[in-house]
């Protein structure tokens, strides 16, 4: 069984655990975020929303300190953005992000142990994460051989396996079956009960909804408050 | 957070990194059951267009298995089942792998996967051209440093066209003019003890060119991360 | 361009026709005749191409240290000159052998480095043109113009090696070994011209990258699209939905 008993931390109000100034980022000399503020708290998930291309995953990547923006200032777990403070944060962030992070000849299981051998965590703490995500019986599947809604468990479990401090969620639902949904849930509250903190881009919004603590929507390169929990427009 | 069993050191996650390349490589066979043929394919094409007088090909064989690993390693280490995408690097960056790290762990696989193309390839260019192999246990340096050189070469250059359309023929561009010492010097060890020269010294050539290169992927790598 | 910029061209002007009339008024050579005369524009070529790999590799240490886009361009600029004229001293060499020795190329240490050279920039010329991020681009090329130029010295020794150990070393160099010295007062004009040549290219290269930045930064000052506002909401009533 997955170890219940993940250190809870009662968040602080004051827990800053991301805090973007004016972040603008260019992909290739096109703009692609032109001003973001936004800040993030320990213990709080806020969710992304916005038009396709409008610059949702790579907002996540900034956030994960590794793309560093062309303006604007901004700091994440205590890290200045673009400096090589970010190295000693990085291991602290989990991204989870639209293609699968998993190597096609491995199979789930060498994946996860793979990771968990880089990070130094326990070999049983993985064989946990994957029994919690329902992949035991998969576990010695190559990850080319498994269906993209079993790769999302596979990193939900990752997440498990390794409770980051500020967990980022790429269309967290997409793929998921109706009975695995709650797994995006379970790995979330314990990243917020453990002190950290989440944002995750979802287009569905009734699942957001039920996810999120507020809503900050993408529009023109800038991000804008759309709304708090349980008042997510749909 | 979960408890860390202990953060590991650079050297163990280059271990790590490599480790799983070869495990990749076990599955794939791109390395040694495509490359590999396709190598001895050239050995044996060679003699259809030079001719084939078995003299001449007994003096120009070990010239020639030299020249089909260089070029043929390349394309090892340019191996496309072990492409790191954007979403594996991302991946390898928080979990704390540095750059120079990704680079020595992708240098160690390449190492052994090109011992393991001169190791098959080797009887394949003895049964076809009988090279006179006096001296030959001057090969295993010679082998290793041609392996540990091109490893690091190669794992430069993949790190360079990372990415890129044309990874696999920019790659070896980028590789095999520098390859020219571990070449020279490896043709240069058999015939050296052959006919009873020194042939340390291009040992040492070979050792200074792949110290020089590893050196120079050492200072550079923490050039290549994209962001800080 | 200012009275002060047009002092270089000027310059590398005159000294190319001092260069040329000082290579037509030398001497000829007493084994080759007038074949030597070659040497005033291939020796200067290949001097030049060494050197802009040179201010390659210390413009690209120069990137990696301070990340100025000035050093990148002129990194770039040098490796593209570097290559043009060692093509040219290749080509120069390669007419200038076939009548002296009977053959278009021959396996001497310093053509067998040159066309390596050649290749190597070659590389880092291609390897530019595959990458669209100008950071990306400038950090890429910087760690290969470093790493490839400290392979070179290595490249040369062992090209070196490879024909003194085997076989004495063939004199392939015209002349004698203690040239005259009016056709050393020449070679020594024409390897000033050349250079100077190389500088007004440098510099104007260099400009013109400079110039492109230019435009791409007023374009982005003017504004450019964002990446988002290429994409539109669907447009369904077409299709009959």
């Amino acid at each position: 069984m997955l170890r219940p008993s993940v250190p809870t931390h009662t968040p602080q109000p004051s827990d800053e655990i991301a805090r973007l100034d004016g972040i603008a980022v260019d992909i290739e000399r096109t703009p692609v975020l032109r001003g973001v503020d936004l800040a993030v708290r320990a213990g709080e998930v806020v969710g992304l929303v916005g038009a396709n291309g409008s610059g949702k995953s790579t907002l996540l990547r900034v956030l994960a300190t590794l793309l560093a923006p062309a303006g604007g200032t901004g700091h994440v777990l205590g890290a200045a953005l673009g400096t090589s403070a970010c190295a000693a944060v990085r291991p602290r962030i989990a991204l989870v992000g639209h293609s699968p992070a998993l190597y096609p000849y491995l199979t789930l299981a060498e994946n996860l142990h793979f990771v968990a051998r880089l990070f130094g965590v326990t070999g049983s703490d993985v064989d946990d994460a994957l029994e919690a995500v329902g992949l035991s019986g998969a576990a010695g599947r190559r990850a080319d051989h498994c269906s993209q809604g079993m790769r999302r468990r596979a990193e939900l479990a990752r997440v498990l396996a390794v409770t980051p401090s500020l967990l980022l969620l790429d269309e967290p639902h997409a793929g998921l079956d109706a009975d695995s949904r709650g797994l995006v849930d379970l790995v979330t509250d314990r990243v917020r009960r453990s002190g950290g903190a989440c944002v995750a881009v979802s287009h569905e919004r009734d699942r957001l909804h039920c996810l999120v603590d507020r809503v900050v929507e993408i529009v023109d390169g800038h991000a804008r408050p759309l709304g708090v929990g349980g008042k997510v427009p749909a | 957070m979960t408890t860390l069993a202990g953060a590991p050191t650079p050297l163990r996650q280059c271990v790590e990194l490599a480790g799983k390349d070869l495990r990749a490589e076990a599955r794939a066979g791109e390395a040694l059951l495509v490359t590999v043929p396709f190598g001895a394919i050239g050995l044996l094409l060679v003699p259809l267009a030079v001719g084939t007088d078995t003299p001449l090909l007994r003096e120009i064989g070990p010239g020639l298995y030299w020249v089909v690993v260089l070029l043929f390693g390349v394309l090892v280490t340019l191996r496309a089942s072990t492409v790191d995408g954007p979403a594996q690097l991302d991946l390898l960056r928080l979990c704390g792998v540095g750059p120079g790290t990704r680079l020595a762990g992708r240098a160690l696989a390449n190492t052994v996967l090109l011992l393991g193309v001169q190791a098959l390839l080797g009887p394949v260019a003895v049964v076809l051209y009988d090279p006179d192999l006096s001296g030959w246990p001057w090969l295993a340096p010679a082998a290793l440093l041609v392996a540990g050189g091109l490893g690091v070469l190669g794992a430069l250059a993949d790190a360079l066209a990372q990415g890129l359309a044309g990874r696999t023929t920019l790659g070896p561009l980028l590789v095999a003019p520098l390859a020219v010492p571990l070449l020279l010097g490896a043709t240069q060890v058999l015939t050296a003890a052959r006919y009873d020269r020194t042939a340390w010294p291009w040992l040492a050539l070979m050792l200074t060119a792949d110290l020089l290169t590893a050196l120079a992927a050492a200072l550079c790598a923490a050039h290549l991360e994209e962001a800080r | 361009m200012t009275p002060s910029d047009a002092r270089l061209p000027i310059l590398a002007g005159v000294a190319v026709i001092a260069g040329q009339a000082a290579a037509l008024f030398a001497p000829p050579d007493q084994v080759q005749g007038e074949l030597v005369r070659l040497m005033y524009v291939h020796v200067p070529a290949a001097w030049v191409a060494y050197l802009s790999f040179a201010i390659t590799l210390g413009a690209s240490g120069s990137w990696l240290w301070r990340r100025g886009p000035g050093a990148d361009r002129v990194a770039a600029a040098s490796a593209e000159l570097g290559v043009f004229f060692t093509g040219l001293a290749i080509t120069l060499g390669s007419i200038w052998g076939k009548p002296t020795w009977g053959v278009w190329w021959t396996w001497d240490p310093r053509l067998v480095t040159t066309a390596l050279m050649f290749f190597v920039y070659l590389g880092y010329l291609a390897l530019r043109r595959a990458i669209v991020d100008p950071v990306a681009r400038a950090r890429r090329c910087a760690v290969f113009g470093v790493a490839a130029f400290a392979q070179v010295p290595v490249v040369h020794m062992s090209v070196l090696w490879w024909r003194t150990l085997h076989q004495p070393p063939t004199i392939l160099r015209p002349g004698d070994p203690t040239i005259d010295h009016a056709m050393l007062a020449a070679l020594l004009i024409n390897l000033v011209a050349f250079t100077l040549v190389f500088a007004v290219l440098l510099r104007a290269r260099v400009r013109l990258a400079a110039a492109e930045d230019a435009l791409e930064a007023a374009a982005d000052a003017r504004g450019r699209e964002l990446a988002g506002d290429a994409v539109s909401a669907p447009k369904l009533a077409g299709f009959g939905v």
